[in-house]
């Protein structure tokens, strides 16, 4: 719900109630007053009759012609009751119609015999001045409440506009883009202080992305020094003659050590670019014709290893890629298919235009399939492997709009690449 | 032959400047930015190795400046960065090799030679070793004067050696100069010993001596039996 919404609902219910609860309150003040008034001047009659009973020392009707004024009756018992005052209808004596009076009854003994003396007075003209006064008060107050509830919405969309446009501008704020965030000054002071601490946020915001997204790259070739050397230190440390056999043995591990993560840190550090999209030289490249070239320029190990390649109707698959990272996608995939093959086993390169098969031969999976695309997933132990190949064949294909398979069946092991539909 | 290592990790720039001393290079190092632009002003390098991320400065300036100065000098980056535009960037302004962190000191021996030979004699000079002699331009090999005909990576291999004599050369870096960085190592390390063998092999058939040794399982030496 928005805000001026919410508020506009609770002002309207508060108001509501307020407006209710006066009316009826205005309602039985005015009643109050002129009930007390004519109850006033009822009394004041009954001391009028009173008088006029001391005076007469009996009553007459012919005093009174104004209809139903005054009601004399004896009643039998000796009963003294208090007076009262009570709400009754009478009828007109014209039409028939009911009229609502205020009574005051007394009881009175007249030569003797007790009375019951009723006093009426017509409420017609006081029942109407309720009225009026009713209705022209709610009028006035529901104008001032309809007057006042346009007035605030009105004002608070004008107040609050500063807010409102901070804050389509905060979701029109890209965190990786390099733009900081520009938000206006307004007179209100809440505001302002907000979007002076909006802005210092958002720029604290894009330091940290900024320095996180670099801070994987620059901690990488930190790395890569220090490996340097260690390499160098290890190469000079092995020319030396008097080392044993054991000695070496451990030079060796320590050597195989920081060559293995050197591997793995130029693996994460391109893992990290293709994250920041550092690559932005995007060509067409056909991924088949590269795959070919690939394998072929790995006959040799082919070779060794006695795998066969068959290469079946190799259409051109072309995308759009930058060519480092191209080529990163087939050396992947190609290393991946002859690392997991078997000797004398066989590598299949398909491709029908959508989608691109590179199938090996090799042991059924011993890890979940679905897993096999994360980071240092691992198939088996094998020393040499870092386990960022596959993470990295996917995040150059999530990133540039390819969809990568992998399916497994008869001792084939392949992984499709195709385009994702919105691309094609 | 003077070589400036230009390298800010001292220890890499001494292991560097070791290895070329042993190999008769008269070999100077530089620690900073400012330091090396000195120098290059200073005397006169057959060879500059650039380390690109200096405390003080970019190594791509230095590497303007040397060409500015002396053309002929070669130029060897040696960089921590593996990015494609820094190695094209690198050859635009005039260097001639790129070698990314970490590499083999064997390796980056190996391609200062190829690189003065270039530089000084245009690619025409033979190489000798004993009752070998390698012509790079033709890619030949004689063994006592008879021609010894070696595959492609043999030759390769064969020119590392010799140009790295007397020097215990891991598999790895064998195999990585043979093929490159993106070999898989357990099938290349059986592909360098079978290259190994095939190569001592044709050399012995030529009457040639067997100078490669093995070396506690750890690499493989070519020198003096």
């Amino acid at each position: 719900m928005k805000l001026l919404a919410k508020t506009n609902r609770i002002y309207l219910a508060f108001s509501l109630a307020i407006y209710l609860f006066a009316g009826l309150a205005f309602y039985q003040v005015v009643r109050i007053l002129i009930y007390n008034e004519v109850e006033t001047r009822l009394k004041v009659e009954k001391r009028d009759f009173e008088a006029y009973l001391k005076q007469h020392k009996a009553w007459s009707d012919t005093t009174y012609f104004v209809e139903n004024k005054i009601d004399v009756v004896p009643v039998g018992r000796q009963t003294r009751l208090s007076e009262t005052f009570i709400d009754t209808l009478i009828q007109n004596r014209y039409d028939q119609e009911l009229m609502p009076f205020r009574q005051l009854t007394f009881y009175v003994p007249i030569k003797g015999v007790m009375h019951r003396v009723s006093i009426r007075k017509s409420l017609i003209q006081s029942y109407q001045l309720i009225e009026v006064i009713t209705v022209t008060m709610a009028a006035c107050l529901g104008l001032l409440l309809l007057g006042t509830f346009w007035f605030q919405g009105k004002l608070s969309g004008r107040l609050w506009l500063p807010f409102y446009e901070s804050l389509s501008r905060i979701k029109r704020f890209n965190l990786a883009s390099s733009t900081p965030l520009q938000l206006d000054k307004p007179e209100i002071n809440e505001f302002r202080e907000l979007n002076e601490v909006l802005r210092k946020m958002g720029d604290k915001m894009q330091q940290d992305y900024r320095s996180l997204k670099e801070f994987t790259e620059n901690a990488s070739h930190e790395i890569q020094t220090p490996l340097a050397l260690i390499n160098a230190k290890v190469e000079q440390l092995i020319q030396s003659e008097k080392l044993t056999e054991t000695q070496t043995r451990w030079i060796e591990e320590i050597y195989q050590a920081s060559r293995r993560m050197a591997r793995l840190n130029q693996g994460l550090l391109l893992l990290a670019k293709i994250d920041n999209q550092q690559f932005t030289d995007n060509q067409a490249v056909d991924l088949a014709a590269l795959l070919a070239e690939k394998l072929s320029a790995m006959d040799e190990v082919l070779l060794h290893k006695r795998i066969a390649v068959e290469i079946r109707n190799l259409v051109p698959f072309t995308v759009q890629l930058p060519p480092a990272l191209a080529d990163s996608l087939v050396t992947n995939l190609v290393n991946n298919a002859i690392k997991h093959n078997q000797t004398e086993g066989r590598v299949e390169l398909r491709s029908d235009g959508n989608i691109l098969s590179l199938g090996n031969t090799g042991n059924a999976l011993v890890s979940n399939p679905e897993r096999l695309f994360e980071r240092f997933k691992k198939e088996g132990s094998s020393p040499d492997s870092v386990g960022l190949g596959l993470a990295i064949i996917k995040e150059i294909c999530d990133t540039y709009g390819l969809g990568v398979q992998y399916a497994e069946s008869n001792g084939w092991h392949r992984f499709g690449i195709s385009r994702k539909v919105n691309e094609a | 032959m003077k070589v400036l290592v230009v390298e800010d990790e001292k220890g890499l720039a001494e292991s560097i400047t070791d290895y070329m001393n042993k190999e008769g290079y008269l070999c100077e190092t530089a620690g900073t930015f400012r330091e090396a632009d000195e120098r290059i002003y200073l005397y006169q390098y057959d060879c500059v190795i650039v380390d690109l991320t200096l405390p003080d400065g970019d190594g791509f300036q230095l590497i303007q400046t040397l060409k500015k100065l002396l053309a002929t000098t070669g130029v060897i980056i040696i960089s921590a960065r593996n990015a494609l535009e820094d190695k094209i960037r690198g050859l635009e302004i005039g260097s001639d090799d790129y070698l990314t962190k970490p590499f083999h000191l064997s390796e980056l021996n190996a391609r200062v030679k190829s690189l003065i030979r270039r530089r000084n004699f245009g690619g025409h000079t033979e190489i000798r070793f004993r009752e070998i002699r390698v012509n790079p331009s033709s890619r030949k090999v004689y063994v006592n004067g008879q021609l010894a005909v070696l595959s492609r990576k043999e030759y390769d291999l064969l020119l590392y050696f010799l140009s790295n004599i007397d020097v215990v050369l891991t598999k790895v870096s064998i195999a990585e100069h043979l093929w490159g960085d993106n070999i898989d190592s357990a099938d290349s390390l059986d592909m360098v010993y079978s290259h190994i063998k095939n190569l001592r092999r044709k050399l012995l058939e030529k009457g040639g001596s067997d100078y490669v040794s093995s070396v506690y399982g750890i690499g493989y030496k070519f020198g003096e039996p």
